[in-house]
């Protein structure tokens, strides 16, 4: 029997899918529920949605969430472009040294890295609160953005660049119209990622927050940490929404690219994966 | 050369706030708190490290490194099994079940993992399910949630998209044909499954368990919801030092223990991915 039609591997498929997409199910279903302790399903209401919008806790979480997102992602991204556009002449030995800290930002564990930034704060009486959360977010999500910014630049041919400055081209115009514009999709691509991941990042925000005011996911943390309550689920569905938006917009972006530039399907998608492999 | 400025962003940020405080916990990981002061005096005492053989610090560190292996090796057969399915299919549907593999990862971390609350507790769907089934007495429980085996679920639940996509990239782009000759020159499921397809996946699997068993092995959140407040793993023990008990010297050693132990876990995935490719 040839294993591509065998049973099992279907029904096996069958079972992962049902795994990763039950929990979510429960809480799309939890967040309608009318019955507010969850125990058995009464009816279908939209009042914890309402009431999750109208939570100031919730409401000023997603405010500091957001600016500290927005704030994070322009960082990440002025420090993965210019560390991209250096990386791209540097010699071979400063690259590999500038790449080993790339990957030492990604396999540290998060944990450690929060650690230590936050004595290092309290050490050097730097304040922690929303602009260290910003900076925290920052050394971590640079190290995805400038994987994705790295990838478009090794696609890219320099002689583009030689052409336009020898047609005359002001140094300043060569940046903005080729090599800004050619690494445009990478670029946005990279703001999304870093965007999501700050949205959605709990132990940086929590080391480093201090006294001020909580960003959602810790807001959420010490909600559930309580009880967990249809407003709870409501609010998970709001930014699952808010997210998967987001990051398929980033898809359709690099999609998009890959379709212009040149390298086969297969490719393309791989390098599509990899965006998710970090 | 105006060009090396370009490099200084990177340079500040990695040098300032990344290099540095790892410098600072590896410093402090030597000294010893003072409890008069309460500063921290440097003695190069390795006090801190022979801390471990308090039976509390090397459990949590064990049943870290336990669970990382396991949820690892829990990611790598649930994960091939799905990954070998989706690079069979046509595009189309390839297309959609790896939005369905996706879509899941992009939900909120937070609300990923306490999911798994309402799932595991006593009284809820698992626990009602053994009571019908008669597996358990009336007042019995199952007692699943807050203990190692939830927090292996959460964790495995959380980085399985992780390991799906690696292994589905490496198998996608092999020719079908391969399967087809096997089983026509007779080699049973099983015999095509282990001489054709795990070796083609093997190097997204290595870099699969690489993304997964890294993170895993250092994982705060999921221990904080699923473990029910209790030290469960490396991440919290460390956690605590720093934000309850103030022990700083005794929390960077721990640190400095688990970013050693990472490497020389990385050191040797490496080294399988680089047999892998040439193999």
């Amino acid at each position: 029997m040839n294993i591509r039609r065998h049973p099992l591997s279907a029904a096996l498929s069958a079972v992962v899918i049902a795994f990763l997409w039950l929990p979510l199910v429960a809480v799309i279903i939890g967040s309608f529920d009318r019955n507010a302790l969850l125990t058995t399903f009464t009816g279908a209401t939209g009042h914890w949605y309402d009431q999750a919008v109208h939570d100031p806790n919730v409401r000023s979480g997603f405010e500091t969430t957001l600016i500290i997102a927005v704030c994070s992602m322009l960082l990440s991204l002025v420090v993965a472009l210019s560390g991209a556009l250096w990386w791209r002449r540097a010699p071979r030995r400063a690259r590999a040294i500038y790449d080993a800290l790339v990957y030492a930002r990604i396999v540290v564990p998060e944990v450690v890295f929060a650690t230590a930034l936050f004595f290092l704060f309290l050490k050097v009486h730097f304040a922690l609160g929303i602009p260290a959360i910003i900076v925290g977010h920052a050394v971590l999500n640079s190290a995805y953005s400038t994987l994705i910014i790295q990838a478009r630049l090794i696609g890219t041919d320099p002689a583009l660049e030689e052409a336009a400055a020898d047609l005359g081209a002001t140094p300043w115009r060569v940046f903005r119209r080729v090599t800004l514009a050619t690494l445009m999709p990478a670029i946005i691509a990279a703001g999304l990622l870093a965007f999501t991941f700050s949205l959605d990042d709990v132990v940086t925000s929590y080391f480093l927050q201090g006294t001020a005011q909580s960003p959602l996911p810790i807001v959420l943390l010490g909600m559930i940490r309580f009880r967990i309550t249809p407003e709870i689920n409501a609010v998970g569905v709001f930014v699952m929404v808010l997210t998967v938006a987001l990051m398929s917009g980033a898809v359709g972006v690099l999609a998009g690219a890959g379709r212009v530039g040149r390298g086969n399907r297969s490719r393309r998608r791989s390098r599509l994966l990899g965006l998710y492999q970090g | 050369m105006a060009h090396h400025g370009l490099a200084l962003p990177t340079v500040l940020v990695t040098a300032v706030c990344f290099l540095a405080p790892l410098a600072l916990i590896f410093v402090y990981s030597f000294g010893t708190d003072n409890l008069v002061t309460l500063n921290v005096d440097f003695g190069w005492t390795t006090s801190n490290y022979t801390a471990f053989a308090q039976s509390l610090y090397l459990d949590t560190l064990l049943r870290s490194v336990a669970l990382s292996l396991g949820t690892t090796a829990a990611c790598g057969v649930l994960g091939l099994t799905l990954a070998y399915f989706i690079s069979r299919q046509g595009p189309r549907t390839q297309r959609l079940l790896l939005a369905a593999v996706i879509i899941p990862f992009w939900t909120s971390f937070i609300v990923r993992t306490y999911s798994w609350v309402d799932v595991l507790q006593n009284d809820g769907p698992l626990d009602n399910l053994a009571h019908t089934l008669g597996l358990l007495g009336p007042r019995a429980h199952l007692d699943l949630l807050y203990t190692p085996f939830s927090i292996g679920i959460g964790i495995v639940y959380s980085y399985l998209p992780l390991m799906i996509l690696p292994i589905y990239v490496s198998l996608e782009r092999i020719d079908p044909a391969i399967y087809n000759a096997g089983a026509d020159l007779g080699a049973t499921p099983w015999r095509q499954f282990r001489r054709l397809v795990l070796p083609l996946a093997r190097p997204g699997l290595i870099a699969g368990s690489i993304i997964v068993g890294v993170p895993a092995m250092g994982e705060y959140v999921i221990p904080e919801i699923l473990g029910g407040g209790k030290t469960l793993m490396v991440g919290n023990i460390i956690a605590n030092q720093f934000q309850e008990t103030g022990n700083y010297p005794l929390g960077s050693a721990l640190a400095v223990v688990l970013i050693v132990a990472l490497m020389i876990v990385l050191f040797f995935m490496r080294r399988f991915q680089i047999s892998a490719e040439v193999t």
